[in-house]
């Protein structure tokens, strides 16, 4: 009997720390089609459809995963409200017109992958085999789209992937999987490169970054680069992700003696080791942080926040217009930034979009536009129309790898670096400062 | 208090009992036709739909049976409450993963491997924190698990915190990708129906008893003459290896692997809830377990009345079952209807 107590108020202690987690624990389970809301908006277009004079009208499917709950949840929402936005666009379009007149109309099947990797596969099986899905979008986390990818390969099934920049999932030997992001290896180079502009005298660097799989993969190659360009690096030092006291590294950063700190991890993370180093004020005088600085929230920080230069994969203020695209002798498809951002704020109640929903977003233009190239939802015309793709859209520059070494690796796209200033009246803004053809700002250095 | 010679008279104990089982018993495996019975039919079952996601789905169902059934071993039969048992399967996974990645050694090799892996460490752990009795042990495997996902995180050969993937061209050599995946599932069958032979055979045994009697009262047992000390390291050695093993397969299917997922505390405590679930120390149990726990999420999780608060229904749910039916729903049965009890073990 006490062995059942004891049992019992361990599993009670269990089940609220699991309750606390935001439910990280819970099982992940079959959830057909959350979209809810989205669903009135599909039928609506269908409707007018029918009145329209007669044009041939398809449904095409798209599966995915979301993480409806657990730790990637705030990313993933973002990421499928982009979808979405993609979606009732094209379908309030009356669908995706083929060269043919032919009509494609978009459905969406997702379900809930709570954050982790148990049922990715199973749940993906289910999309491609159950659920017919035409074609495939990732879930959000390089983790979980490496189990997803496995399953897009065995039914051949193309998988545009959002939200997952690790790159080693694109060396596996795939050849259905294609990245929309701008890969890890290629977030925080820009930053060096930004650093050599600012100061020819600056020789070294600090790397101290969260212990996880995204931020040490993104330091690793910025090491590398930053090496390659013979800088020092005077200190690389990894942190637990639950880190809440940054003085120890700031502490070895000061004897260390660099010119520029980068690294950083999540939103959480970073804006504590951003306002502890504030704090400290031991002269830095650049400083890059990934995922934080682009956050809205980030402002939040006040005084800490300026000076913090970040990487992100989608800004508004780097405009990417027709003309641009022109300039740059590529292909323009979709709408503007601005356009999105209307759109977007429009549809979640004046909520800003993040980089995720915009990445989002672009991951179904990449598929709308391949589907157009291709003039048919057929898998393999669709990968063709990928695999020669070289396109500018409000997102970027979209380019895929088609070597067998990497393939259906981003080698378009490319970051854009912001940085918080004080503007005129003294108020927070969050400028563009590379790459220079984007800037909106000249770069405050050395950061106060 | 024991010597070495513990632990060698406890390895004869547990042969002689096993044989004697087997000539007492033979022809009343009545207990065995049950568990085996569901899983040979959950095993044909995706072949009778022809469908891949009936597959899928059950392998899900079979790696909570498996986890479940290993775990009873400890948790069922010997008492002891391994919270950080995901540890074994964690760390089989990380060694058969980077013989098979790194290494280049085929899944047959590395799953072996693996479960010896996990054999090694909770014979070593044993050694120490058996000693260890009811709540202070449960949070000695905590700290097991979590200090072991520390040192992988900072183990470079394992990749440290980016982990390892598998090149897709590895399927290649089991018949591609769709292949594999039905081959994983078939052994993992045969591995499921291997735990619940090697967990029937156990309960029936004197090496069995033993356990049951240290479940029931340590000291009294001692006095009764079971060598404690060595019969809980083997009961937790027993328990942990094939964890290991199913971790390589799980992987291997999975197509990658990173510290956070593989030792994931929280999969820990849902093992132990299937086990209770059905009937901890009983055979069908963790299986009724696995089963009904994985159905009784998916349900939630899908059914427009409790999708929101799925967690809450849940949570209450298993508050109710351990308050009320401690014993499961096969030891509720096994008490109510006492003319089961040789078809319910």
């Amino acid at each position: 009997m006490k062995r059942t107590i004891i049992l019992s108020l361990f599993l009670i202690l269990a089940l609220a720390l699991a309750a606390c987690g935001g439910g990280t624990t819970a099982e992940p389970a079959a959830q057909p089609a959350a979209n809810d809301a989205a669903a009135p908006a599909a039928d609506q277009p269908a409707d007018t459809e029918a009145a329209a004079p007669a044009a041939t009208t398809e449904t095409m499917v798209i599966g995915f995963t979301a993480s409806q709950t657990g730790s990637q949840n705030v990313a993933s929402t973002g990421q499928v409200n982009g979808l979405n936005l993609w979606k009732d666009t094209v379908n309030a379009a009356g669908g995706i017109e083929l060269p043919n007149g032919t009509k494609v109309m978009v459905e969406f099947v997702s379900y809930d992958d709570e954050s982790n990797t148990d049922r990715v596969q199973e749940l993906y099986t289910r999309l491609a085999t159950e659920d017919n899905a035409n074609f495939l979008i990732s879930p959000y986390s390089s983790g979980l789209t490496a189990a997803a990818a496995v399953i897009a390969e065995q039914y051949g099934k193309v998988m545009i992937t959002t939200g997952a920049a690790s790159d080693d999932t694109y060396k596996q030997g795939l050849t259905m999987v294609y990245q929309a992001y701008t890969p890890a290896s290629r977030y925080l180079t820009g930053a060096v490169d930004l650093l050599e502009h600012v100061d020819a005298n600056a020789k070294n660097i600090a790397f101290v970054y969260e212990n996880s799989k995204f931020s040490t993969d993104v330091v690793e190659a910025a090491r590398q680069y930053a090496e390659g360009k013979g800088y020092n690096v005077v200190l690389a030092e990894g942190y637990d992700p639950e880190t809440t006291d940054f003085g120890p590294f700031i502490n070895k950063i000061q004897d260390a003696k660099p010119d520029a700190i980068m690294g950083g991890g999540h939103f959480q993370d970073g804006s504590t080791f951003a306002r502890q180093l504030n704090e400290k004020n031991i002269g830095v005088s650049f400083f890059a942080l990934l995922v934080a600085p682009p956050e809205p929230d980030f402002a939040d920080l006040g005084e800490a926040a300026v000076g913090v230069v970040g990487p992100s994969q989608w800004e508004l203020q780097a405009a990417f217009t027709p003309e641009s695209a022109t300039a740059a002798g590529l292909d323009w498809y979709g709408l503007l930034g601005e356009e999105f951002v209307q759109g977007y704020e429009a549809k979640y109640d004046g909520t800003e979009p993040s980089y995720h929903a915009a990445g989002g977003y672009a991951a179904g233009l990449i598929l709308e536009k391949a589907i157009i190239d291709a003039g048919s939802t057929d898998p393999d015309a669709v990968r063709q129309a990928l695999e020669a793709m070289n396109l500018l859209t409000f997102f970027g520059h979209i380019q895929f790898d088609t070597t067998a070494e990497a393939h259906g690796l981003q080698t378009g796209h490319s970051m854009v670096y912001i940085q918080w200033q004080k503007d005129a009246s003294g108020n927070l803004v969050k400028e563009v400062v590379w790459p220079l053809e984007g800037a909106t700002a000249e770069t405050l250095y050395p950061a106060p | 208090m024991s010597s070495p010679n513990d632990t060698q008279l406890a390895a004869t104990d547990t042969k002689t009992g096993l044989s004697a089982v087997l000539a007492q018993n033979a022809g009343s495996f009545v207990g065995l036709i049950l568990p085996v019975a569901i899983i040979l039919a959950l095993t044909i079952w995706p072949t009778i739909t022809g469908k891949d996601i009936t597959r899928e789905s059950i392998f899900t169902i079979m790696l909570s049976i498996a986890l479940a059934s290993s775990l009873n071993i400890l948790l069922g039969y010997t008492g002891y409450v391994s919270f950080g048992h995901v540890v074994f399967f964690g760390l089989g996974g990380y060694v058969g993963f980077y013989l098979m990645a790194v290494q280049g050694w085929s899944l047959w090799l590395a799953m072996p491997m693996g479960g010896l892996a996990a054999g090694l460490l909770a014979f070593l752990l044993g050694k120490a924190i058996l000693r260890l009795r009811g709540g202070y042990f449960a949070l000695a495997t905590i700290g097991v698990n979590e200090a072991m996902r520390a040192f992988i995180n900072n183990f470079k050969p394992f990749g440290g915190p980016v982990g390892m993937t598998l090149n897709f061209q590895v399927y290649k050599d089991y018949g591609g990708a769709a292949r594999a995946l039905s081959l994983a599932f078939y052994i993992l069958a045969a591995l499921t129906l291997l735990i619940v032979i090697i967990s029937y055979l156990v309960r029936t045994s004197k090496f069995g008893l033993g356990l049951l009697a240290i479940r029931e009262d340590e000291d009294a047992a001692e006095v009764m003459g079971v060598v404690a000390p060595s019969a809980k390291t083997w009961a937790y050695v027993l328990s942990a290896i094939l964890p290991g093993i199913i971790g390589v397969l799980f992987f291997f299917k999975n197509g990658s692997i990173e510290p956070v997922p593989a030792f994931r505390l929280n999969f820990s405590i849902e093992m132990i809830v299937m086990v209770m679930l059905g009937g901890q120390g009983t055979v069908l149990g963790p299986i009724i377990g696995g089963v009904g726990y994985q159905s009784l999420r998916g349900f939630l999780l899908t059914s427009p009345l409790f999708k929101n608060i799925q967690l809450a229904v849940a949570g209450a749910l298993l508050l109710v079952i351990v308050l009320f039916v401690p014993a499961g729903l096969v030891g509720w049965l096994r008490n109510r209807f006492p003319a089961l009890r040789r078809v319910l073990q």
